[in-house]
């Protein structure tokens, strides 16, 4: 219970997919201009890298390491993410359409999310056990859906503020991802 | 070379196993999930006013339903005007845009009458009707049935004697003049006098909003109009006379969706007959041109069986 509470506070905060290991950075600056995608796209997430890092663990364990091929991965990691993203994008398709016409060009893109890797392999070098990985999945989503939503919450802020024109669009938000970015440096040495 | 097979098998095996696995699986996934008609386009259209008038440039309003799918620009039907541009908006998660003034401006809702001793009984007019809604036969009088008719004055242009009127339709809406007020500074009286626990202050600036949505989810339509809550507010706003209002109009909308449905019912089945004619007409074509083609090669084949013979019996005429 303890390890499992250690894995989700250090992935969510301690060990940030977004802001401390700068991964997943694509739907962070692109999906964060409305609150409401913002939160779409975090659903998404959420969904996609649980699932993916369950059955990354699975094809891992249970037919790289009998075969002794470790090192096919990474290959078959992403035709396994790839799979996931494709039934999601199927499934969501008919269940919300609106969702995904939101989130669009995103969903699929979720395939090239480094975070989604990220996961999948960091929790083969961290040998984590089944419920492990997939906590750790978890909280790496919950991570990045938290500071996908603070950070399109700030940025309709921006919208309307009285912004000096150079400053203006993508530059107040890179300042502005810098600024979360330290303030997450905060949390450094709170859990290994 | 024997030592390099087996170790390149494995892998090779393994990779293909797994794609072949997640292929079968997506396979199952996407047989399930199977899309009918899209529906995005419905719900686009459903926001729509159907009068399938066409400003817009597209046939009619599941046309322009669909290109908005496609990623064309909302602000292109004047009959719907601001508030199909705000929904829709609303419901594509794009920006909200004032309406496209080249495709036309938005006008109060029109019905279509014909000058009915000026009618030459053309009937050109009743193809141009996207809903069906012009009554009459060649050479005698039409009509334009109003209930049906949606306002679109696509019947205008092809009419030779311009006989089409566009009269503006009369909307019974009980306004009640609101006369100057103070503000409401949110005392909260009124909850506590209000026989059928609904919040009134909170109604009242929904419906000065005229946010139709906000009023009905506060239960707009529970008010009994006992005039309880004018009475202890001490601002003297007269809040019965805004949910009377924020009622009519209620009655309004939805008597419009009602009508915009009907119009989208008559808009199909009219396209579809349109389409089953073209078909008819395309078939009698066909044949008549199949049949022109028979009768050609029996000709031809009978000039030449004729020449023929013009021919044989010339050879023999000199011989016998």
């Amino acid at each position: 219970m303890t390890e499992i509470f250690l894995i989700l506070v250090g992935a969510i905060l301690v060990n940030n997919f977004v802001l401390t290991q700068f991964l997943g950075l694509c739907p962070y600056m692109g999906v964060s201009g409305k609150v409401e995608t913002a939160v779409g796209m975090s659903a998404a997430t959420l969904f996609v890298l649980t699932l993916a890092s369950a059955c990354s663990y699975l094809v891992f364990h249970y037919l790289l390491v009998p075969l002794n091929l470790e090192y096919l991965r990474t290959i078959s990691f992403i035709v396994v993410i790839a799979a996931v993203v494709s039934a999601t994008e199927l499934i969501m398709q008919k269940t919300s359409p609106f969702l995904y016409r939101i989130l669009g060009i995103f969903l699929p893109l979720i395939t090239s999310n480094c975070a989604v890797l990220g996961v999948a392999l960091l929790n083969i070098n961290q040998s984590n056990s089944f419920t492990g990985s997939v906590f750790y999945g978890f909280g790496a989503a919950v991570g990045f859906s938290l500071v996908l939503v603070l950070f399109s919450a700030m940025r309709e802020k921006l919208d309307a503020c009285d912004i000096p024109e150079p400053f203006q669009g993508p530059a107040i938000a890179m300042i502005t991802a810098g600024l979360m970015s330290l303030a997450f440096m905060g949390f450094t040495g709170m859990v290994q | 070379m024997t030592a390099v097979f087996p170790a390149l098998l494995n892998p090779v095996l393994a990779l293909l196993g797994l794609g072949l696995g997640i292929g079968a699986l997506l396979g199952i996934v996407t047989r399930r999930f199977q899309l009918h008609s899209d529906p995005v386009v419905d719900r686009i259209n459903e926001y729509l006013p159907q009068t399938q008038c066409g400003h817009c440039g597209y046939p009619g309003c599941k046309p322009y339903a669909i290109a908005i799918a496609n990623g064309d620009a909302i602000n292109k039907c004047p009959p719907g005007g601001e508030a199909t541009i705000r929904k829709l908006a609303n419901l594509l998660n794009v920006r909200e845009l004032p309406l496209d003034a080249s495709y036309g401006i938005e006008e109060k809702p029109k019905v279509a009458r014909i000058r009915e001793a000026e009618c030459i009984g053309c009937a050109l007019c009743i193809p141009a009707c996207p809903v069906d809604a012009i009554l009459g036969a060649p050479k005698y009088m039409h009509t334009v049935i109003e209930s049906e008719c949606t306002g679109c004055d696509l019947c205008v242009d092809p009419c030779p004697v311009d006989c089409i009127d566009m009269i503006e339709l009369p909307h019974e809406n009980i306004v009640h003049e609101q006369e100057e007020h103070l503000p409401c500074i949110n005392c909260g009286l009124c909850i506590d006098e209000c026989p059928v626990d609904i919040l009134p202050h909170s109604l009242y600036f929904a419906c000065a909003d005229n946010n139709l949505e906000l009023a009905t989810s506060l239960k707009l339509e529970h008010c009994i109009e006992c005039m309880k809550c004018d009475s202890v507010c001490p601002s003297a706003i007269p809040l019965v006379a805004y949910y009377q209002k924020a009622k009519s109009d209620l009655a309004i909308e939805l008597e419009e969706r009602i009508k915009a449905e009907h119009a989208k019912q008559r808009f199909e089945l009219h396209q579809e007959r349109q389409e089953r004619l073209q078909a008819e007409e395309e078939m009698r074509r066909e044949k008549r041109a199949q049949l022109a083609q028979e009768k050609k090669k029996e000709l031809s084949s009978k000039n030449i069986q004729a020449a023929l013979e013009r021919a044989r019996s010339r050879n023999n005429g000199p011989a016998s």
